[in-house]
Parts: C-alpha cells; structure tokens; sequence
C-alpha cells in the first residue's frame, strides 16, 4: 500500500528537510553548524526528488534543485538506494566533493542523529518540556511536509488530492507551530508557516493534543466533538487533508 | 429586540459521557464532524423530544428544523396519522416470524403511486436498497462495472466510498467510474471505452453535493442518459433515497421526465418510521426474485403501517405542491433578508431541498458564521448539506425563521467592518 518513490519524496523533503527546522529550534543543531565554512550537499536521486541543503551560520535550508556549485554532490540510482540512506542500510558514495567527506561522517550525521532522537524520542526523554516542545513541532513540520509529497506521488494520496480544490489550509497549533499547505491544480506545497487568507483551516487546541493525534492516541474526528481540533472554512479541502493525513503513518511508521 | 442565545451544557454532558463508550461520540451525519458544526459550541448535541416542525435539545432549546432528521421527517415530527397507524399494527404485531399483509398492500400502494414502480422489495436504510439494485444490475447484465456521477452519494457501503477512505480496499471500487454530472457526452465517452462491461448507471435525481451549489439536471440530459441505457444494455438506476416523495409522489424521474429502470426510496417513505424500499420494472423482477438478500427486521409490519399512511396523506395533502411552495417562499425570504445586510445569499437545488451558501467569500467562513447565529437562536441549518421542507412548517416558522436570519446577518456583518 505504499510505493519506493513516494517515501523518497518523503525521506528528502520531509524527513530530511526537517534539519532546517532542527536548526532553528535546537541550539545544539545550530552550534554544529556555527563558526564553519559553508557548505552544501546535492542529494540526487534518479527517477525521484532532488535537492540541495545549504548548511551556514548556523542554520540549515534546503532548495528542490540541483546547485550547480554545491560543495558535495550523491548520487543515487534510485529511490530504493535513496531511502537506504535514511535507513541506514546504504552508504552514499559521493561523485563531488571528497575532501568534504568529514562533514558528512561528523556534522552531517550528528545533526541526522539528534533528528532522529527527537523523531524517535525515548518516552522518558518526553517528560522533559523542552524536549517534548521541539520533538512535537519537528513532527508536526515533516508531517505536514509529507502530506504534500504523499498527495503529488502516492497513487491514492493523488485520488484525495484530485478533490482538493485551490487554495491555502492552514494547519496550526494553538500555542506552536503553524504550516499552510497550498493547493494549486491539485498539486500540494507545503509551507513551513502560516497562511495569510486561509481557505480553510484545522487547528489543534494545544501542543499535548497535536502530540496525542500524531502517536495515534486520539481520533480526529473525536476531537472535533469535543472542540479540541478546531475546523473551518472549505471543509472539503480538510476533509481530503485528513484522508492523505491518514497515509503518512504508513509512509512514517 | 435581540434573541436569546441557547446555551447547551447538558449537550456538552452528554457528549462526554458518550465519547466514553460510543466512537466519536456521536458518529455519522448527525454528528459533529460529518455534520460540519461550525464551530461545535454553536450546536446542539443530542435532543430530548420532536413535534411537528421543532424538536427540542436536552437544554431545552427549540429549534424550528430544517434538516428533518437528514430527511425523514417529512409530515411532521410525530404526525398522529402516521403514528397511530404504526401503533395500531404494533399491538396486532410487528416483527413476526410470517410476514404481515401490511407489506402486500404497501407493495401495491408503491405500484399504484410510483410511476416506474411494477414492484416493490424492501428493507430498512437507503444504503441497503442502493446496494441490491447494483446487485440486480450486475445479475442482470453479468457486468461489472458502475458510473457515477462526482458529487454523488449512495449510501456508506464499501462500493459506494471512495479509495482514500479508511477501510476501503481498492478492489471494493475497483468497478467504478466516476463521470461529471450534466455531462452526457462523457457517459457516452465512458461506454465507448468500457464497451460491454457496465452493468449501471447510477445517480441522485439532481446534484445535490456538499460544498457546492445544487444542481438541476440540464434540458435533454436525463432523456440522452436514458437512450444511452437503453442503447447498450445499461440499468438506469435512480437513488431517490433524498428527493423521493417531496418532488413528484410518482418519483422524482416522473418529475424529470424519465423512467428510471430501479428506483431507491427511503427517507420520506414512512415520516421516520424505518424502512426503505427498491421499486422497479418488470423485466428486473425475476432478476430480484434470485437475489439472496434479506435482514432481521426489514419485514417489521409497523413501519410498513406508517408508510401506507404517510403516502397517503402526502397524497390527500399534495405534499410536493406544498414543500414547492413553503420552500419557495422561505428562499426568497433569506434571500431578502441577506441582501438587506449586503450578503449574497445563494439558494440552489428544488424548493422542498434547498441548499444555502453566502458567495461573499470563497472560503465558505462567512456562511458558517452566519449558520452558527442562526443555530444559536433556535433555527436549525446546516452548514454544507441540502435542507428539508415538511408538511407542519407553517407560514409562522417561515417568517419567524427569516426575522432570526436577519438578526444573524446583522452579527456577521458587525463582526466584520471589513465588509462594509
């Protein structure tokens, strides 16, 4: 029920794009990062997404291109191989860029552990605020990501997309983070920040209850209920929001 | 003078007692979610009684209703004629192990008042007798596969979901093709490239999806859809499960000007009592006659009492001359009301099913704020589904709703200087 391509879309722009987020939010991530030169590594996947992250001054960003001067450049024959790299079981070989080999066996997969400590936090650790504050909003960045990928690429995340008509949802948190997610010819992009005019929106009531939704404790459609998501606008778009919602602990799990 | 406000804080009690031991509370179309309470503090959760046009929450709230329980209500909420009809077959018998005679002589009732109708197989919800006419259709036919017309609903069966839906396996809709509504050339198109494999056509008398404006079939459609039918074999089935009995007593394809092969009715059939019914053409009846279909309670004579009698006061009545008019008179009145306060208020769909939206925005918010003002002052409407005209509703409530949906008006328009 789930296809190669689509996770790597997933692994590249959610997962992985998830870092400029960690950077933002983790001064341990930004502190990796401070007082280096600049770099960038183009992660080149055939027959699937592309993309270049820039690391400076701290911080982390990522474009859906090819930079023709990123410093390190992987190849990868196939979405297959690409997602072995999220999961460990593939080593990348770069084709540019071997004496920038250290950053990626340091810095680079430094910053891909603290991530995945905070995607794959320990219960114990989620007692601590701070910790649970960053881990649920680096969730809530590359879920909403996902959403995006999974409604371009996943064969029946396309089928909701096909419903969906244009415009920006918003997706919210009371008192944490916001995304929109753009519908344009139902083909989605997410943007890691609230939307102006929103044509619809969900919002959930608190960073506990987003939390709680996305580990799979609470139904959606039970909170609604009870007013702790809240929802308005063109209920259709979220109606199919939540459909492609639904597949991303597939792709995630 | 301005109108209370309700307050529902026994709703609020009995939800969380319900989100205890029920999924979601209150699941379905009558609750919140599917019901698109916007926002859920604005609405009443669960009633305490019914009569007539009202029904009452469990705050004591009343609430002239214009969703008519999603339809069934279509006399009056506890109509002494049909309810005594049903209360005297219950002291005779209900549910019985020979069935009552009661459901031969609706059978004939059907017959006699459904223009398309040469017999009648019944049950008790409309999914279930959407189900058995594609059922009859692919016995028919030996055929496989369905159109739809997008926008459409047919029930809550797996064949009637979509592929995106939690618990929908593709292969549950791998037969289903799904055609614009109004658009005969693209069924014309989806036969050329299925040729010999669809069993049906399947649709609502009109289209009447959420979200949208209603739709009412285009000069020529329905007669192009059913030469189509005929032409290749197709089964022409009309799920008048929503319409059925408050346009045309004759069915609503008799309203449109066509003959459906299969016809679904619910809803309206019985004034809540539960039961629905399949009526069709005589070449499909021996083809019923082998289908293994059946349920507990779906020959429970009681229901079968009220239909006779609700069919024939709808009759005595003329009830869809009636629903025409109050729900004509009612549109024209909120359309008034809106334009006084500077919104576009579009009614579409027949009279006796009206759907609302406010065209000011494209977001729909401004619609479902003015919906909640409205709700909170005692006039039932739903955000994003069609309404429902019954026979009870007086001029009285007409015009009592159309005072609260100006008030309503006039608190969008004050929280929104940006209108002005």
């Amino acid at each position: 029920m789930t296809d190669a391509k689509t996770l790597a879309y997933i692994n590249m722009y959610a997962v992985l794009g998830t870092l400029e987020n960690l950077c933002e939010l983790d001064p341990k991530a930004s502190a990796l990062l401070t007082n280096k030169k600049p770099i960038s590594i183009a992660f080149d996947v055939k027959g699937g997404p592309v993309a270049t992250i820039t690391f400076k001054n701290g911080k982390c960003r990522m474009v859906d291109s090819i930079l023709p001067d990123a410093d390190i450049k992987i190849p990868f024959s196939s979405p297959e191989k690409f997602n072995g790299l999220i999961d460990g079981t593939v080593t990348p070989i770069p084709t540019k860029g071997f004496t920038k080999i250290p950053f990626l066996l340091k810095e680079f997969k430094k910053l891909t552990d603290l991530l995945s400590s905070y995607m794959r936090a320990e219960p114990e650790k989620l007692e601590d605020e701070e910790f649970f504050r960053i881990s649920t909003s680096l969730m809530f960045y590359t879920i909403c990501v996902a959403v995006a990928q999974i409604g371009n690429n996943d064969e029946i995340g396309k089928f909701s997309a096909s419903h969906m008509v244009d415009g920006d949802i918003m997706i919210s948190i009371a008192d944490g983070p916001a995304a929109t997610v753009r519908v344009r010819n139902h083909r989605l992009v997410t943007i890691k920040k609230a939307p102006e005019n929103p044509r619809a929106v969900m919002e959930f009531s608190s960073i506990r209850l987003a939390r709680d939704l996305f580990d799979g404790k609470v139904n959606a459609v039970a909170c609604i209920g009870d007013g702790s998501i809240r929802m308005r606008g063109m209920i259709s778009m979220v109606d199919n929001l939540n459909r492609i919602l639904d597949r991303v602990g597939l792709y995630l799990a | 003078m301005a109108r209370e406000i309700n307050k529902y804080d026994k709703s609020r009690e009995w939800f969380k007692r319900a989100v205890e031991v029920i999924p979601s509370g209150v699941y379905g179309h009558l609750g919140p979610a599917e019901g698109c309470f916007i926002p859920v503090d604005a609405f009443p959760l669960f009633s305490e009684r019914a009569q007539g046009a009202y029904f009452w929450d469990v705050d004591g709230n009343r609430f002239i209703d214009y969703m008519c329980a999603y339809g069934p209500n279509v006399l009056g909420y506890g109509d002494p004629d049909v309810d005594n009809a049903a209360i005297e077959q219950l002291k005779k018998a209900n549910c019985t192990t020979s069935p009552s005679y009661k459901m031969v002589e609706l059978a004939e009732l059907l017959v006699d008042t459904v223009h398309s109708a040469d017999w009648a197989f019944f049950a008790k919800n409309g999914g279930d007798v959407t189900t058995l006419a594609i059922m009859t259709a692919r016995a028919a036919t030996h055929r496989k596969k369905i159109v739809f017309t997008k926008g459409f609903y047919h029930g809550v069966a797996p064949w009637t979901q979509k592929i995106d839906y939690p618990g929908v396996l593709p292969e549950d809709v791998a037969n289903n093709i799904y055609i614009p509504w109004n658009d005969a050339d693209a069924f014309e198109k989806v036969i050329a490239e299925n040729e010999g494999e669809i069993a049906a056509f399947i649709s609502t008398p009109y289209m009447h999806g959420n979200f949208v404006d209603n739709v009412l079939p285009a000069e020529g459609y329905w007669k192009r859809i059913r030469e189509l039918c005929d032409k290749h074999g197709i089964v022409l089935i009309c799920d008048d499960v929503r319409c059925g009995f408050r346009l045309d007593l004759a069915g609503s394809d008799h309203y449109f000007g066509f003959e459906a092969d299969l016809i679904c009715f619910c809803k309206a059939i019985a004034n809540g009592w539960n039961m629905s019914a399949l009526c069709g053409k005589e070449h499909l009846k021996s083809v019923v006659s082998g289908i293994t279909y059946t349920g507990s309670y779906w020959l429970s004579a009681a229901p079968f009492a009220a239909a006779i009698a609700t069919i024939n006061k709808l009759k005595a009545i003329d009830g869809p001359k009636m629903f025409k008019e109050k729900g004509t008179l009612l549109a024209e009145g909120l359309k008034a009301a809106a334009a006084n306060n500077g919104f576009d208020l579009i009614v579409s769909g027949e009279p006796a099913l009206f759907y609302l939206r406010i065209a000011n925005d494209d977001s729909l918010m401004l619609h479902q704020e003015w919906v909640a003002e409205c709700v909170k002052r005692g006039v039932f409407f739903t955000n994003h589904h069609n309404h429902f005209i019954n026979a009870a509703l007086t001029e009285e409530d007409i015009a009592e709703t159309i005072e609260v949906a100006e008030e309503a008006f006039k608190v969008v328009k004050r929280n929104h200087p940006e209108l002005q």
